[in-house]
């Protein structure tokens, strides 16, 4: 029952990237509905940690269960998509379609092709991505060119098509990290809020540690590979944080 | 040893440059220096030609002739495009391997392919020309065909670079929606390559009317033939009018290109 409890459960994970450890013998449990913050300085291996979550990466040793599953056994494109939904920075669309088009490629898991190409023409179900759009307040742009929208309104449109996706669990791999500062908030309030309404697990690798707090229940910390601290949000501290960024080495 | 190399490697581009300019010095002194260098008579007919760029022959049945030729260069032109464009959507697909499962695939599909749009390619579309009216006499297929070949193989090639070229990001995203390798190429591939492939195939099609006027030399009617009976001739006035209508058609092929890429890029 436990295990079932779990979306993620990683036993002793490596990576080495050239004879440097990207990521050390690291062990992590995420339930289901979490929502995670990986912190960290530049180079702690965080984006290392979330690509291999996303089972895109694989890791040299150790063990990775996606809901109680071997990592291996997700060996179709397809299979995992309806796990895992990723959104990186804004650089995800294809900025040619309009906006129905990318919303709907969250659909593409589940068309054959014939589908799929019809929908190029006729857009199919439709009103599935209308429903996504309205959500993410872009229901106005649904016929616009997608590389007309600004950098913000393109995030809102990938996750539109999460929604439509409908993965168990959201992977972001800093996903406001090229926007000003309202534009990042607000896309992290929405992205939360709706992880929230879906009843899904979110892992989002961030460089703003205050975000981190205000918008996630919990904080992985990491330093060379290894988990610094893993905390819930409100026992971060401080001085946790001044030391987790210090430049000396560890030991 | 190490050290002669890396000085031979910042001094590689003005050896060769020091080389070249030896080679043409030396090649003058092979050249024999006398009045028989240039063709006595060239001149008058230079300023004969120069002075009938300005008297072309614009009497209605001239004209009528060069109508109708113009036509029947273009028709071969699009035909042969047309193709052309078929066999380079299928092949320059194949040939970029981005349909491909496996590593192994994706080689065998780059490999054989490109290799089948490089054979078409290095043959000249004349010497197609002339293939195909040995082999088939001299109808329009023949014209049409000799263009579709090359021009396929070029365009095909230039397809699948352009297909390898496309950003990764989004195809990544897409892949990880969970798109199979076809829908990846009517997803991604292709909406992001499309506006580059339009732009020169418009480059191309202009090229093939160039090419299906002197194609026309070997006898496949069209406004090449019409300058070529023209200059046998010696009739300069009409190897012009011949000769605007074919500046007139390429220009407005021009202007055609143009608008089709505003409308895209906006």
């Amino acid at each position: 029952m436990q295990q079932l409890n779990n979306i993620f459960e990683l036993n002793n994970i490596s990576k080495v990237y050239e004879r440097k450890i990207a990521i050390s013998s690291l062990s992590l449990t995420i339930k289901k509905g979490e929502l995670v913050a990986l912190i960290g300085p530049s180079g702690a291996g965080k984006t290392t940690l979330l690509n291999i979550l996303a089972n895109v990466l694989k890791s040299e040793s150790g063990q990775l269960l996606i809901s109680g599953v071997l990592s291996d056994k997700y060996n179709s494109g397809k299979k995992l998509a309806k796990k895992i939904g990723i959104i990186r920075q804004q650089f995800d669309l294809v900025g040619q379609l309009p906006v129905v088009h990318n919303v709907l490629a969250g659909r593409l898991v589940e068309w054959g092709f014939l589908k799929s190409l019809l929908s190029l023409i006729f857009p199919q179900e439709k009103e599935l991505a209308k429903k996504a759009l309205d959500r993410v307040g872009l229901l106005d742009k649904i016929y616009e060119k997608t590389s007309n929208l600004s950098g913000g309104e393109q995030q809102r449109v990938a996750m539109a098509r999460l929604l439509v996706q409908k993965p168990e669990v959201i992977l972001a791999d800093e996903p406001v990290s090229a926007l000003d500062p309202a534009r990042a908030e607000d896309i992290l309030s929405m992205l939360t809020k709706l992880v929230r309404e879906e009843n899904e697990t979110l892992i989002t690798v961030l460089h703003s540690v205050e975000y981190a707090k205000k918008y996630f229940d919990r904080i992985i910390a990491m330093r060379e590979g290894k988990v610094y601290f893993d905390l819930p949000a409100e026992k971060v501290t401080d001085k946790l944080l001044s030391d987790l960024y210090d430049l000396k080495e560890l030991n | 040893m190490n050290k002669i190399s890396h000085s031979f490697d910042i001094h590689k581009k003005t050896i060769l440059t020091l080389l070249l300019i030896l080679a043409f010095i030396w090649s003058l002194f092979s050249v024999n220096w006398g009045p028989e260098l240039v063709h006595t008579g060239g001149k008058a007919t230079l300023a004969q030609i120069f002075e009938s760029l300005f008297h072309p022959q614009l009497s209605s049945e001239i004209i009528n002739l060069a109508l109708i030729a113009t036509w029947r260069t273009l028709s071969y032109a699009v035909a042969g495009m047309t193709l052309a464009i078929i066999i380079a959507i299928l092949f320059g697909v194949l040939a970029s391997g981005v349909l491909a499962k496996s590593e192994l695939s994706r080689r065998f599909s780059k490999g054989v392919f490109r290799g089948i749009l490089g054979f078409m390619r290095a043959i000249h579309e004349l010497i197609w020309a002339w293939l195909f009216v040995a082999s088939i006499g001299l109808t329009p297929y023949a014209a049409i065909f000799a263009l579709a070949i090359p021009y396929g193989g070029i365009l095909g090639r230039i397809f699948a670079d352009i297909i390898n070229d496309v950003p990764k990001e989004p195809i990544e995203a897409l892949y990880s929606a969970g798109a199979s390798r076809i829908q990846l190429l009517f997803y991604g591939y292709l909406p992001m390559a499309a506006s580059d492939m339009i732009s020169y195939t418009m480059y191309r099609f202009e090229c093939a009317v160039r090419s299906s006027t002197v194609m026309s030399f070997v006898g496949l009617g069209g406004i090449g033939f019409q300058i070529q009976l023209a200059l046998q001739d010696l009739n300069y006035n009409q190897v012009w009018t011949y000769m605007f209508f074919l500046i007139i058609l390429v220009v407005l092929i021009d202007l055609w290109s143009n608008i089709l890429r505003k409308r895209l890029v906006e």
